[in-house]
């Protein structure tokens, strides 16, 4: 278990292991999977911090994420500019928030961010309807999508604004005792 | 990152040798002070910090089977993936078993063995009699002497070790299992009613493990059909009362069973197994039959008929041993009984591998080429982890019969896992129906520690007063099992040094009071707590409550003011500006959702005052609170015009739940 692992310097890994509960053995293993994506943009020292950003295409090209229907959000939440593309950094965190060390409020906050679209801290009919097409492949007519969406406003808002906020959204997760295992992506 | 430890240590024992060389006498003029200060206490953090670290990645670097439940959690969900981990975890316990068991009894009882005489067919694999009988593999085998290798050495009492090894492996076992079914309860268990049913299947169930495309597929597909059942409004009729029939079926079943025991050997586990087998199948097509108000609820109802079907055969099977074996006057009864529960586990293990290979294997032979409408079969998940609940309770309680049983069973899990892993990838397809994970894990550990666990305590309780027989095992010639310890007891009352054990034993471990007033201040702790939940129930109901008026009063307000502000519009195109600048502070009263009023009682007061209306636009931000907290101060200034109308536009949405109650102003010229 000697560590000869060159690419860090020890302040960083301090830096990666204080945010979040994240193991050495995690961090490095991380750090090869984005290597892999991209072997000739990703150097193997990131002592010197180099400003590496992987485009939307690669990361979402990787089996844990090529499948399901919220990457492009996933990739846009964690990205730095919301614009998918990820530095090293948006590529920890998103894999820590969707591990099984993650508090459920931490990624309860992430979630909400996915599903919302349009990136006005609600969730509001529109994002919904996205929602319910993505996870059921625009499978529905526009009414049953509609009809659907306005239960879950009924349901899941609390202070009767016709849309979810942040706190709505976590009230609804204190209730769904599957979400802390569902919302987890192994790696 | 190891070597930096070590050189955090080395440094703590550069100071602290010379402090204690200093101590001693010697003149270290060490900069004690200084040496400390050069290590500050961040640094310690953090080297203690990444001390933990190495510790947690050697461990994790085992990570047995980590590809494995991946590759299962990628394919077929969360669902089926909680049998893996739970049969990962039941393995945990036995694994630690084998190993105390076989630490701390077997190997003193290699020093101490007799030669065995009889001779090995193969046939003792199977009925566990035969040579078997004179090994360490049964209670019979051991010696109730105490052991030594060299004479006027350290001894080793066997009775003691067996009683304690066991007693000591249940107590840990016990405080494991009370504390992973408390976390789980209280991290799992909703018991306030989900009426958020529609929001949670959609946004909180997609299960962002699954990462195979056809799997993925299906699940959109299954949510799809669910959603479309609900808008079709599809409603199924309540189910009719079973619990009538449940019992009949079961005291048939159960009589039948008493009936056999005096047959061959063989013949008794064979038929437990067949009746745990084929009878949930029956349980499954009754359930089928039955209507029921959701897909929930059958399984629900034919997992609780599993249940008591188990307990019952356990519960016949533990009377059969302990009350006409134990008193029957045969030879060694408690290798008898080790015996049986080693058939019946084996048995068990061989049916379990035969379902899975009927069940999974030739269903899907049948629905891909003879019966193509029926499909390819779905992994059975209540079933299977029902099954290992049994097959753990079997071992737990043939530990004190058959001391290596554990090491049995471990072996039977390995190859249940593999075989449960291939036959799931080649032969079923993922769950269609919901399948509530979080909540079913923590019953299913629920069912481990109240039936079966707690059963299991009892059991071992009542097992140490039964009469040991006479002529093997190590409690020979006592009166109960139990005797052991009295003696040991009374030994220890010799000598002083160990009074205090004594003490114990007699005033904690051995007096009723003790327990009776344990008990009263348990009993008094669950009713209060009980109480506390009842209380907080209910103010989860008037908050709730308070937060919906809360947003319908603040809609109410602020769509009174859009109308006034709309009609102040229409109404001021013609108003000729007067160039006059007045500043004006509006106090606003604030009061919280909990509806405890900060300052004056609430009043809707609008500024009618001089009989002219005016209009403020308020950002929230350049609003402070005044000294006293009491109310909240904003300030604008204005160039007014002739006519006046007020009306107050709240520019940014109100962060939290407070309310805007009334406001009231004061003007004044400038």
């Amino acid at each position: 278990m000697g560590n000869k692992q060159t690419i860090f310097t020890q302040e960083q890994l301090d830096a990666y292991q204080s945010q979040e509960p994240t193991r050495l053995s995690v961090c490095l293993r991380l750090f090869h999977r984005y290597r892999d994506l991209a072997p000739q943009l990703v150097p193997l020292d990131y002592s010197a911090k180099p400003a590496v950003t992987l485009p939307y295409e690669l990361i979402s090209s990787m089996p844990e994420l090529k499948d399901n229907p919220f990457r492009q959000r996933i990739a846009e939440v964690f990205s730095e500019h919301g614009d998918g593309n990820m530095t090293l950094d948006d590529f920890l965190d998103m894999f820590s928030v969707l591990s099984e060390m993650a508090p459920r409020d931490l990624k309860a906050y992430y979630a909400f961010k996915i599903y919302d679209f349009n990136n006005d801290d609600y969730i509001c009919k529109s994002d919904l309807a996205k929602t319910v097409n993505k996870l059921t492949r625009n499978e529905l007519t526009p009414e049953e999508v509609s009809l659907v969406c306005e239960k879950v406003i009924y349901e899941a808002d609390v202070d009767n604004d016709g849309k979810l906020s942040l706190a709505d959204f976590q009230h609804m997760i204190v209730r769904a005792p599957d979400f802390l295992s569902t919302f987890h992506i192994r790696i | 990152m190891l070597l930096y430890q070590f050189q955090v240590v080395y440094k703590i024992y550069c100071i602290l040798i010379p402090k204690f060389c200093f101590l001693c006498g010697f003149d270290a003029e060490e900069d004690l002070v200084g040496s400390l200060a050069s290590m500050s206490s961040n640094e310690m953090i953090k080297s203690f910090r990444r001390f933990g670290n190495a510790l947690s990645e050697f461990f994790q670097q085992l990570r047995p089977w980590h590809k494995s439940l991946k590759i299962i959690g990628a394919e077929f969900g969360t669902s089926v993936l909680s049998y893996f981990v739970f049969l990962k975890w039941l393995l945990n316990f036995n694994i630690f078993s084998f190993l105390i068991n076989f630490g701390f009894i077997t190997i003193p009882q290699f020093l101490a063995a007799e030669p065995n005489n009889l001779s090995f067919t193969g046939l003792e694999l199977l009925t566990g009699a035969g040579y078997f009988q004179q090994t360490v593999l049964y209670y019979g085998f051991y010696t109730n002497a105490t052991i030594s290798k060299v004479e006027n050495g350290p001894s080793y009492n066997m009775q003691l070790a067996y009683i304690f090894t066991v007693g000591i492996y249940f107590v840990i076992c016990f405080l494991i299992l009370l504390f992973s079914m408390a976390r789980f309860f209280s991290s799992n268990f909703r018991l306030t009613k989900a009426f958020s049913v529609n929001a949670s299947k959609l946004l909180c169930t997609w299960d962002f493990n699954i990462t195979n495309e056809e799997a993925v597929k299906l699940q959109q597909k299954n949510l799809l059909t669910q959603i479309k059942v609900q808008t079709t409004g599809g409603t199924q009729l309540m189910c009719a009362s079973h619990s009538v029939g449940d019992l009949v079926v079961h005291t048939n079943l159960c009589s039948g069973l008493f009936h056999y025991r005096q047959s061959a050997m063989l013949v008794l586990p064979v038929i437990v197994s067949l009746l745990n087998t084929l009878v949930p199948f029956l349980f499954s097509w009754l359930g089928h039959l039955e209507k029921f108000q959701s897909p929930g609820q059958h399984i629900y109802v034919t997992i609780v008929r599993n249940i008591i079907l188990k307990i019952s055969i356990v519960g016949i099977l533990c009377y059969y041993w302990l009350n006409i074996v134990a008193t029957s006057e045969s030879q060694c009864w408690e290798t008898l009984v080790g015996q049986d529960i080693y058939r019946l586990v084996l048995v068990d293990f061989i049916f379990c591998l035969l379902g899975s290979f009927f069940g999974e294997f030739l269903r899907r032979i049948i629905g891909t080429t003879v019966c193509v409408s029926l499909g390819l079969p779905e992994f059975d998940i209540g079933r299977n982890v029902l099954d290992l609940i049994y097959a753990q309770t079997l071992t737990w309680i043939g530990i004190l019969f058959s001391p290596l049983l554990p090491g049995i069973q471990m072996i039977a899990f390995l190859i249940v896992f593999f075989v449960k892993k291939v036959s799931l990838m080649r032969n079923c397809q993922p769950p269609r129906e919901v399948w509530r994970t979080a909540q079913m894990t923590t019953s299913f550990i629920f069912l481990l520690f109240c039936p079966s666990f707690l059963g299991v305590l009892s059991l071992f309780f009542h097992t140490l007063r039964l009469k040991p027989s006479e002529e093997c095992g190590p409690f020979r010639g006592l009166p109960s099992m139990y005797a052991a310890v009295d003696e040991w007891i009374q030994m220890l009352e010799r000598y002083t040094v160990s009074k205090w054990v004594v003490w114990i034993y007699h005033n904690l471990i051995a007096s009723e009071l003790f327990f009776f007033i344990i008990s009263t201040a348990v009993l008094i702790l669950t009713y209060l707590y009980w109480q506390i939940i009842q209380a907080r129930k209910t103010m989860i109901k008037l908050l709730h409550n308070q937060i919906i008026n809360a947003g319908q009063d603040k809609k109410f307000l602020l769509q009174k003011l859009q109308r006034e502000q709309r009609a102040k519009r229409r109404s001021s195109s013609a108003l000729g500006g007067r160039g006059q600048q007045v500043s004006l502070t509006a106090h606003l009263l604030l009061f919280n959702c909990l509806g405890q009023v900060h300052g004056a009682p609430p009043a809707v007061q609008t500024a009618c005052c001089f009989g002219k209306r005016l209009s403020l636009r308020f950002n929230l931000n350049s609003c402070y609170l005044t000294p006293d907290s009491k109310r909240m101060q904003c300030e604008s200034s204005l160039i007014i015009c002739s006519r006046l109308e007020f009306s107050l536009d709240i520019e940014k949405p109100l962060p939290s739940p407070d309310i805007i109650y009334g406001y009231e102003t004061s003007r004044k010229h400038s």
